[in-house]
This record gives structure tokens, C-alpha cells and sequence, in this order.
């Protein structure tokens, strides 16, 4: 169980002047299910953009420190980022399917990686949908466009894109906020099935959802990593006074 | 409301209405204008016959070769200059500096401000010199030359709209893309322009219709010979270079006839306009069934 697939020692990073991640050291295990919470702008979704580099697309941006996925440095100069990319997956806060078909959708990442074989890539197409609960919705109407979706159908769409290009690892910003209620309890059930297979790093502002569906749960304040633990310790027994104003409510 | 409020709003549906009326008014003038030659001559004698002779005694009105002329430098246009006005657009909504991206807009809308007269001047002193010396045709005035000038000309109305709509893309789209392990590329010719698709479309349009109506400049460089665009190095006349050639000196029927020639122009137009903005909208509505 304690194997650790991400490993993070003293990592700091900058926006430009601004330093917005202190000194972060956490180990990440293997399918689980991580929840990062805190405050707005506390970092959290500036660390999770670190574990796949998605920080690279912004200018001015500077990492420090050791990050590692399967005992790999990501940061090391030789790294590639595509290879890494294909290996970690990511959910953003808002549906983002392209415009074009569901089945396009799907397989643009298989695409990207080289495969061309349509039997193949339908077998993709197929396999994601069905792990992303989505297959038996959309089955006849695949060649459909995308945007044509519910919210939720949307955020499970872009989980299949994610799985299309067999990942290891799922990076979840705030998956559910835009989503009803319904649909975030469908996605939530989702993200604790996915993790029998994938390491899911979610970050939330919901800590019930953090408490449903982690293993782990790591609190953020002010770029700094304060306490990370068994979920369920975190929740009842933290032993940082900020973390137990924060859950309690007393601030954020 | 108070007479003040509605003194305001009167004039500011008079100014708002102005553009309206001017369309159908011009419409409306260029049609009645040109009407016998519909009635009197023939829709069809006029449309479909390949002789233009005016001054003859047995009086011939056929502007085929003209439409076929016009389409002829229209489409020389879009080709060129589609093309280059995209992948400019590309560049400077996805690839340039903010920097470098203000400085080349500054000078393609400069491009915008330069009267069509000097095209056309810059065209004949350099272009069909150059199709005649390089290219073997024998006078240089040609479908090519005139192309060459409309490509130029239609460059600030495709790269704005085109980079416009580039821009309008949301981010997600990028994000999502790279998040996939696409790179720069990837993402914007599968994703970015695809999605700008309907943006881009409509750049071009509005290029044709600037193509498509403009006058002096290719006037003077396509060598108004009225006959069939057999290659791009012959020369040819199109409908409005014929009209602003032949109104000074036209009357009667002949007169009659150049604004029918208008009139077809604008039917050509709205005609065009209409039949993309439904290509455009079908295209759409598999986006919000």
C-alpha cells in the first residue's frame, strides 16, 4: 500500500517576483486517491499544474527543488514533456471537450501519441468511455459534437479524453465546481473507481468531497504544504491549529 | 419619459436607421436604373452572351466574359492571399510577442489605408513589367497581376478577423490540448484553428466582397480586354472596372446596361454572403443541437 509513485522534496516555485509554492515535500502514493483543499490562491492548483509541468505554458515561471514520478526527476533536462503528459492525464475546473465529435474527442489523444489504426482507436474510444461511465450514454451518438453534452457528461467526456491515452496518473483541478450536484456525485463515485487503477490527485474546495472520496488529504495555506495525512486523521484529529480552524471553518 | 429622452433616442434611431435606408436606397436605384435592359434586352442575352459591343449597330450586351473576369481575379485573390492572411493571423495571435504583434498589426492597417489608386499604380509599374519579363505573358496585364493587387488589398480584412477569432479561442482548448501531450503545433492546427473555423470563414468572406467590388486597382493592371479568362496571364476586363471605364461616355441602353452590371455585382454578393453565413450556421448547429 505505502508505494509511493510521486515524490516532492523542497520544492519552491515563482510566478515572475511572486512566490507562490515554499519548500513543498509530500509523497504521493500509488492509486489513491490525494486530496489537496485550502483557501483560494493558497497553491494548490499551482502545485498540482507543477506534477505535469502544464506551468511550462505560462511565461515567467520558475521551479526549484526535486520532483519526481516513478523515481524520475521531471524537472531534469532531458525530460520529455509529451512522454511525461501521456503518462499523467488532467481534468480542469471547467468542461474543456474541443469542438468537435465525441469520438474525436476521445482519440485526439491517442492521435497526438502516433496511433492511426481505426480498429484500435475505436477499441480506445470504447474502453474510455466505459471506464468514464459515459459509454452507454453517448454509444449512439458518437459522431456528434461534443458541446452538444450536459455539464457532467462534459467533465466525464474530458476524464475519457484523459484515460484514451492509458495514463498512470489523473490530475483533477476542482473537477466538480461546475457542475450540479448530481453530476458531482456521479463524478465523485467515478474518481473513487478510477483510483482501483489510476493515482487521482484531486484538488477541491469542498471538504466533504475531500472527505468522500480521498485516502489522503493535504491542506495548503499560503504556498505552504501545513500538515498532510490519512484522510480521516485530517478530519478529526489534525494536529496544526490552521488546519483545524480551516476545517472547522473558522477561515477560507 | 420625458421629451428629452425621446428627442435623444429619435436621433439616435435616425442615425442607427441611416445605414439601412442608404442599402436600399442604393438597391433600389441600381435595379429601376438598369430594369429595361432586364425587360426590353433579356435577363438571359444579358447574363449569358459573350459579346459586350455597345457602339455597334446591331447593339450587344453579353457580360459573361466580365462575370467570368471578375471570378476569375476573385478567386486568384482568396487563393493568394487566404492563405498568407491565416497563417499571418496564426502568427500573431499564437506565436508573436505582444511587442512584435502590435508592430506588424500597426503596418498590415496601414495596408487597409492605402487608396486602391496606388495598388493599382504600384501594380503597373512593378508587377506587370515583372508577369511579362519573368513569367512570358505578353502584355503583363492579366488575371495574375490583378490576383496579386486583390491578394494584397484583402490582407487587413483576413488577418484582423482571422486573428480576431483566433483569439477568441479559450484558453481550455490550449490547456486541454497540451495537457494531453500535444505540442504547440498540434494544438493549433487540430484544435485552435478548427475551433476559429466559423471566425475565419467569415475573414474570408468579407475579403471576397472587398475582392470582389474593387475597382481602380485592378482596372489598371488587367488590361480590360473583354474575353474569356483562358490563363492567368491573359488579360481580362471585370464588371466593375467595365462600368467605371465605360459610364462617363455611355447613354441610353448602354447606360442602362452598366447599372445592370451593378446590380448583378450586388446580387453576386448577397447572394454569396447568404449562402455562407447558412454553410457557416449548419456547421454550427452540430456545435448547439
Amino acid at each position: 500500500m505505502n508505494d509511493i509513485q510521486i515524490r516532492i522534496r523542497d520544492l519552491n516555485f515563482y510566478y515572475g517576483e511572486f512566490q507562490a509554492l515554499y519548500g513543498i515535500n509530500a509523497d504521493i502514493e500509488r492509486k489513491a486517491v490525494t486530496a489537496l483543499i485550502g483557501p483560494s490562491g493558497c497553491g494548490k492548483s499551482t502545485f498540482l499544474r507543477c506534477i505535469n509541468r502544464m506551468n511550462d505554458t505560462i511565461d515567467n515561471t520558475l521551479v526549484e527543488g526535486l520532483l519526481e514520478v516513478n523515481d524520475e526527476n521531471i524537472y531534469s533536462a532531458g525530460l520529455d514533456v509529451t512522454e511525461l503528459r501521456k503518462k499523467i492525464g488532467m481534468v480542469f475546473q471547467r468542461p474543456n471537450p474541443f469542438p468537435m465529435s465525441i469520438y474525436d474527442n476521445v482519440a485526439y489523444g491517442p492521435r497526438v501519441h502516433g496511433i492511426k489504426n481505426k480498429a484500435k482507436l475505436d477499441e480506445l474510444v470504447q474502453k474510455s468511455l466505459e471506464q468514464a461511465h459515459l459509454w452507454v450514454e453517448v454509444k449512439d451518438r458518437l459522431y456528434k459534437n461534443a458541446l452538444g453534452l450536459s455539464g457532467g457528461q462534459q467533465q466525464r467526456l474530458v476524464i475519457a479524453r484523459s484515460l484514451a491515452v492509458e495514463p498512470e496518473i489523473l490530475l483533477m483541478d476542482e473537477p466538480t465546481s461546475a457542475l450540479d450536484p448530481i453530476a458531482t456525485a456521479k463524478l465523485e463515485d467515478l474518481v473513487q473507481k478510477l483510483a482501483k487503477e489510476y493515482t487521482v490527485i484531486i484538488v477541491t474546495h469542498n471538504m466533504q468531497q475531500a472527505a468522500r472520496v480521498s485516502t489522503k488529504t493535504a491542506f495548503f495555506l499560503n504556498g505552504y504544504l501545513i500538515e498532510m495525512d490519512e484522510t480521516s486523521k485530517i478530519f478529526t484529529a489534525p494536529k496544526d491549529q490552521r488546519t483545524e480552524d480551516y476545517i472547522t471553518g473558522r477561515f477560507g | 419619459m420625458d421629451i428629452k429622452e425621446r428627442y435623444i433616442r429619435g436621433v439616435l434611431l435616425v442615425c442607427a436607421s441611416l445605414s439601412v435606408i442608404a442599402v436600399a436606397a442604393i438597391t433600389y436605384t441600381i435595379i429601376a436604373a438598369g430594369w429595361p435592359v432586364f425587360t426590353e434586352y433579356g435577363v438571359f442575352r444579358f447574363l449569358f452572351g459573350a459579346k459586350w459591343l455597345p457602339d455597334a449597330d446591331n447593339i450587344q450586351l453579353g457580360i459573361l466574359t466580365m462575370i467570368a473576369g471578375t471570378g476569375a481575379v476573385t478567386v486568384c485573390a482568396l487563393v493568394i492571399g487566404g492563405p498568407i492572411g491565416i497563417l499571418s493571423a496564426v502568427y500573431l495571435a499564437e506565436l508573436a510577442s505582444k511587442r512584435t504583434s502590435t508592430v506588424i498589426q500597426a503596418f498590415i492597417d496601414l495596408l487597409a489605408g492605402i487608396p486602391s489608386v496606388i495598388y493599382g499604380f504600384w501594380g503597373l509599374v512593378v508587377l506587370v513589367p515583372a508577369i511579362r519579363n519573368y513569367l512570358g505573358s505578353t502584355k503583363g496585364y492579366s488575371v495574375l497581376a490583378g490576383g496579386v493587387v486583390l491578394a494584397i488589398m484583402i490582407l487587413p480584412t483576413v488577418v484582423r478577423i482571422s486573428a480576431d477569432a483566433l483569439r477568441a479561442v479559450p484558453k481550455e482548448y490550449r490547456d486541454g490540448s497540451y495537457a494531453l501531450g500535444a505540442d504547440r503545433w498540434y494544438t493549433i492546427f487540430k484544435v485552435i484553428l478548427p475551433a476559429a473555423a466559423p471566425g475565419i470563414i467569415t475573414a474570408l468572406i468579407l475579403g471576397f466582397g472587398r475582392a470582389i467590388g474593387e475597382t481602380m486597382a485592378v482596372l489598371m493592371v488587367t488590361g480590360n480586354a473583354k474575353q474569356f479568362p483562358t490563363s492567368l496571364l491573359e488579360p481580362i476586363t471585370t464588371i466593375t472596372g467595365n462600368i467605371a471605364l465605360e459610364i462617363g461616355y455611355s447613354w441610353g441602353l448602354h447606360r442602362q446596361a452598366l447599372f445592370a452590371c451593378g446590380a448583378v455585382l450586388m446580387i453576386i454578393i448577397l447572394l454569396v454572403n447568404f449562402l455562407i453565413n447558412r454553410i457557416i450556421r449548419r456547421a454550427a448547429g452540430g456545435i448547439y443541437e
